[in-house]
């Protein structure tokens, strides 16, 4: 992201008389790859290639999309942008002052690198027994866990089905 | 002179729910604070990966067991804009009663809490005395005191009749009228006046400096109130919000006195105005799954909350988020503890109405 250009629009809103209504960030997981044999596109040729190639050219890489959501009265405006993991965030500290807890949320949570924090907690924030709860590595290890649990009790639910008949 | 370092909290007698600021003194006055949150943190957002976009309305109201009705509106109003149905007229109603029934509870809930506070426990004991009174009308509706689960994607679980809206309008005009002597004590008591008066002080300029939202702002004499926007049939019902400009401690009291008579009244022009009868529709059942994203916003008692959903056609969300009024509150709270008395503290933290199940979710 350009800091630069995105600090002067966030300078812009607080100009403005605009509220900071909320910084919120998504990881964004690339899509399963669809089944061998059940491809979207039936033309295309089979491949083994890894989920993260068969996704979206946007998702092929780690990415977290952030939006900045601004309030004036009846009126909500927001400014999105999608960074790669690593990518170094400025703070809105200097023109919102309750920035800084969405900041250092978002710094535990999700493992973004947000410069210039106007009041850092030092990753005191939350208690979390996993670190970075929401990095794409964590996520991807409970969906995982997840489907592995449901693999497995359905396979149970299939032996006993069997076992009864 | 020498600096002390005071931990105030995660248990202090006033704060029912766990907090920390590390209060750093010079003699008696405060020079600064810092926040520390976290033991309560239940990572209720994470659930999506786990709970279907059906189920996940049951984790969103126990965010909070004050804002519960609210928080599980909240989610339903979100899916319902992503899947673009529209509910029932009478099912819109009956979700504007229970709201401004949930705000009553909950300025009954935090004067009580308030006067506990401030050393006046008999007060303490009226204002939730005619609490409970609402949590019996939550339990006859919905048939949950504090949870309620009557929302739906789509509309409300539960009917209430014309009659027992009429009853429940009686009651809640006459526990209007109870309130008057109540409300009665915390404006006039020279020890409350002398306790809260002048101490705390927000003014305009700083609490739109740390966007702070709910009675917080309009008691320093910001007319905001997120029902202004006149989503959920708020735009069918006459509405001033409640503003005061002393922005002290006291003013944040009075503001949400106000806001009780103010929700009857909302109550009753709701009554008025509604389909009458019985039978009629109240859910619009969803079909398939939701795709796309919406920011969604409601007055919740204590402020304005933000609901952020994100659906990708699964049945799961990709995101949920919600940013609570506390959540927005806190840096407001900060700004005010700095610079002033060690005593004036708990009266401080507590005026902004914290909840901090909700700010951790």
């Amino acid at each position: 992201m350009d800091s630069a250009s995105f600090l002067a629009r966030v300078g812009d809103y607080h100009k403005a008389g605009w509220r900071l209504a909320l910084i919120n960030v998504t990881t964004v997981i690339a899509a399963p790859a669809p089944p061998h044999g059940a491809a979207a596109e039936p033309a295309a040729p089979a491949t083994d290639a890894p989920t993260a190639d068969a996704a979206p050219a946007s998702q092929a890489a780690s990415v977290f999309e952030i939006a900045w959501a601004f309030a004036k009265d009846r009126e909500f405006e927001t400014i999105r942008e999608q960074i790669t993991v690593g990518d170094a965030v400025p703070s809105i500290s200097e023109f919102f002052g309750a920035a800084f807890l969405y900041e250092n949320e978002i710094r535990e949570l999700f493992g973004i690198n947000v410069t210039g924090i106007g009041l850092d907690l030092q990753g005191q924030l939350y208690k979390t027994v996993t670190k970075v709860p929401f990095s794409h590595q964590a996520i991807k290890a409970r969906l995982a866990a997840t489907a592995a649990a449901a693999a497995a009790a359905s396979a149970a639910s299939a032996a006993a089905a069997e076992k009864k008949a | 002179m020498k600096r002390t370092v005071v931990p105030f909290g995660p248990q202090h007698p006033v704060l029912p729910e766990p907090l920390v600021l590390d209060l750093i003194l010079e003699d008696e006055k405060v020079l600064d604070a810092i926040p520390t949150i976290g033991y309560i943190h239940r990572g209720l957002e994470m659930m999506v990966e786990r709970v279907e976009y059906t189920e996940m309305g049951f984790v969103v109201e126990r965010i909070c067991g004050i804002c519960s009705f609210m928080h599980g509106m909240g989610d339903c109003v979100s899916l319902e804009s992503i899947m673009n149905i529209e509910i029932p007229e009478r099912a819109a109603w009956l979700r504007l009663i229970w709201a401004e029934i949930s705000r009553i509870q909950s300025h009954l809930l935090w004067l009580g809490l308030g006067a506990d506070a401030f050393g006046f426990e008999n007060l303490f004991m009226h204002c939730w005395r005619m609490r409970e009174q609402i949590l019996d009308i939550f339990e006859k509706t919905t048939g949950g005191r504090i949870i309620h689960s009557v929302n739906r994607i789509g509309g409300v679980k539960r009917d209430m009749s014309d009659t027992e809206l009429a009853a429940i309008l009686v009651q809640l005009q006459d526990l209007g009228k109870q309130f008057k002597k109540t409300a009665n004590v915390f404006g006039t008591d020279p020890s409350i006046a002398h306790r809260l008066g002048g101490v705390g002080v927000l003014s305009m300029e700083d609490a739109r400096a740390v966007d702070c939202v709910g009675p917080m702002a309009r008691a320093s004499g910001i007319a905001t109130d997120t029902r202004l926007i006149g989503a959920n049939y708020y735009d069918r019902i006459e509405l001033e919000p409640v503003v005061e400009t002393a922005g002290d401690c006291l003013a944040r009291v009075v503001v949400r006195m106000r806001e009780i008579d103010q929700s009857i009244d909302i109550i009753r022009q709701a009554i008025d105005k509604m389909p009458k009868g019985e039978g009629m529709p109240l859910e619009t059942k969803p079909r398939g799954n939701p795709m796309g994203e919406v920011f969604t916003r409601l007055e919740q008692p204590r402020g304005e909350v933000l609901y952020y959903v994100k659906a990708n056609g699964t049945k799961n969300l990709e995101r949920f988020r919600a940013r609570t009024p506390t959540f927005a509150n806190i840096p407001a709270m900060i700004k005010l503890v700095k610079g002033c008395e060690l005593a004036d503290v708990p009266n401080i933290i507590l005026t902004i109405d914290p909840c901090i199940s909700c700010t951790e979710r």
